[in-house]
């Protein structure tokens, strides 16, 4: 009686007895754990790679023989300090990208978020619903326009360029301010009746209780940013100092055609780093999509 | 400081002082996103409309081509629709589209599904299936074109070992025939962790008496399925089909990846040679990097408008639901 609420596909039988747990069970892995091994082939596959000796990365073996070297640390250090696609460089640069557009992104949009959640000023219902609109149209059209405006400002090829046209981001604006509209108005009123300045309140009320939010937007950001690959190909010409991890890659991959040891271990260089961060910090990735895929 | 000037002017105030403070902190606190916004996101939307109009001539000041292009009248977008390459980038987009959105959302209802009940390890298989979705796509894509390399790739061997031998003599990226659907099985394998959060979080939202009532009915389980489950969770599946639409119009990375920046194999369209993976995106990276920026605005504005149809038959659908 008590467990059919949740027993859905492939938990019971045809004739609703319910199947055995153990056998439930059995089945579900004997789904999810092939898919969950064909899900990861690219990043096992990466990793193996990228430890290989040159020459067999091209090859389906995996296990040396007796006094053979099979496997190495050389394509890392190769990579890391090659002189002319210097995978330190890339990291640093993507790192830089990454955390600047993260951190200008949180802060005006728990600003906006905040006024847009609390403050009553002629206008701001339709901004905020002509800005939705905005964030539904295909981003790709930004770019030859965007392109333009960071021609004529002289950003090519420097860290400005590249961290500020993507800023202005607008799930993140509907994120917080979902998030500050559920805070209670008596807290802030508290806070205006005990002399707190505008300022005051919105550092002391509305930030503290808005931390666990900006962090996820603070991730999601980050990881989006470190993967934004069209907007660095063309901010960047190819001998620009600030090249970031992917646009790296593509102009090795370009130059390196068949090392594909190399290659993969310079792609770690992009994905290990986000696995980590990730595995850490699971919790506000997810909390943060669901928050904001779910309407109402 | 602000209400001294302002109740200084000797206008009679009919709403209370504070909503004038008020205000004037609610457009303070709103400045920075605001000026961002209107020059990155704002602006752009005109300015690609009026370049669209235009285009880069051969005696283009080569330092400054914006601000040098000939008003050409409506002659992108008429160039565009008498081109089979435009028409081949839309079909190669609907067609990836079509692989890629159902499969996605059927392969993220299914591991939903089977997440949803207290299987031993769940919490852990839910954030590994996720994982890879936070992974950069471009570099995702170069190693699916090791894996799907018919010389040295495990995919090409599997098939040879099922005793396909099509594969190694053809590549899986390497022809027209397979590269939409290969590209596409990759993405799928990406973004389904992805899809399968959104679904369990839609799944926890419906009652558990709603379930307990089908099976009083005498409800089997396919039945509670396809008649209460899929049925409850369709404003989901129709946010996941747009915001994957979208997305679709969006992609370029995996495909300048999987293409080695080319745009896929040649083939002939219409009479025409042209890029088999060469979607909507890909195409108006294409007239960029070419410096038809007029060209590009145009293609730019089309991509706006199949956005903004897309979105409005959102909310026609979406609204009648609630």
């Amino acid at each position: 009686m008590a467990n059919f609420a949740n027993s859905t596909l492939a938990t019971t039988r045809a004739y609703g007895r319910p199947m055995p747990k153990a056998w439930r069970y059995a089945l579900s892995y004997a789904v999810l754990l092939p898919l969950l091994l064909l899900v990861h082939l690219p990043l096992l596959w990466m990793i193996i790679t990228a430890f290989k000796a040159p020459g067999y990365g091209t090859k389906l073996e995996f296990i040396p023989r007796a006094g053979e070297a099979m496997y190495t640390l050389e394509n890392f250090r190769q990579v890391f300090f090659d002189k002319d696609f210097p995978f330190y460089r890339f990291a640093w640069n993507s790192l830089v990208v990454a955390t600047g557009c993260a951190v200008v992104t949180v802060a005006i949009c728990t600003m906006a978020g905040y006024a847009f959640a609390k403050k009553r000023f002629p206008g701001r219902d339709l901004l905020f619903a002509g800005l939705i609109t905005i964030m539904l149209v295909p981003g790709i059209i930004f770019m030859v326009p965007q392109y333009r405006l960071v021609l004529k400002f002289g950003w090519i090829n420097t860290y400005l360029g590249m961290i500020l046209p993507h800023t202005a981001n607008i799930f993140g604006l509907f994120l917080l301010r979902q998030h500050i509209r559920g805070l209670p108005d008596s807290l802030l009123e508290a806070a205006r009746v005990d002399g707190a300045s505008e300022i005051g309140t919105f550092f002391r009320i509305v930030v503290p209780l808005s931390v666990p939010v900006m962090i996820t937007l603070f991730l999601l950001t980050f990881v989006g940013q470190w993967s934004n690959f069209l907007w660095q190909l063309i901010v960047n010409t190819p001998d620009s100092p600030h090249l970031t991890l992917p646009v790296g890659l593509s102009l090795f991959q370009g130059q390196y055609q068949t090392e594909w040891e190399k290659m993969m271990a310079g792609a770690c260089f992009s994905i290990l780093p986000i696995a980590v961060l990730f595995t850490v910090a699971q919790r506000f990735f997810i909390q943060g999509l669901t928050a904001g895929s779910v309407k109402e | 400081m602000s209400i001294l000037t302002l109740s200084g002017n000797g206008r009679p105030h009919k709403r209370p002082l504070w909503l004038y403070y008020d205000a004037i902190w609610g457009y303070v606190f709103i400045v920075p996103f605001l000026l961002v916004a209107a020059v990155f996101l704002i602006f752009p939307i005109a300015y690609s409309f009026y370049l669209s109009f235009r285009e880069t001539w051969l005696y283009s000041n080569w330092f400054d081509q914006f601000a040098d292009m000939r008003y050409v009248g409506f002659r992108n977008y008429v160039d565009l629709l008498r081109n089979p390459q435009f028409w081949w980038a839309l079909v190669a987009t609907f067609v990836y589209a079509l692989l890629v959105i159902p499969t996605s959302i059927a392969a993220s209802l299914a591991l939903a599904l089977f997440l949803n009940t207290r299987l031993p390890g769940y919490r852990a298989l839910r954030s590994a299936f996720f994982l890879p979705h936070v992974f950069d796509v471009f570099v995702v894509g170069i190693i699916w074109l090791l894996l799907y390399n018919p010389q040295i790739g495990p995919f090409a061997e599997f098939f040879r070992w099922l005793g396909v031998e099509w594969f190694k003599k053809h590549g899986f990226v390497d022809n027209p025939y397979t590269i939409l659907p290969s590209i596409a099985f990759a993405m799928v394998l990406k973004g389904m962790g992805f899809g399968m959060i959104l679904f369990l979080t839609a799944l926890n939202n419906i009652p558990d008496s709603i379930f307990e009532a089908a099976e009083i009915d005498g409800a089997n389980a396919r039945q509670k399925l396809f008649y209460v489950t899929i049925p409850l969770l369709r404003p989901m599946i129709l946010f996941m089909s747009v915001t994957g639409l979208v997305g679709v119009l969006n992609a370029f990375a995996e495909f300048y990846a999987m293409t080695k920046a080319t745009g896929g194999v040649a083939f002939q369209f219409l009479g025409a040679t042209v890029q088999a993976a060469r979607v909507s995106g890909f195409y108006l990276y294409q007239l960029f990097s070419d410096a038809f920026y007029g060209h590009a605005a145009a293609m730019s504005f089309i991509l706006l408008l199949i956005g903004l149809v897309i979105t409005w038959v959102n909310f026609r659908i979406l609204g009648k639901e609630a």
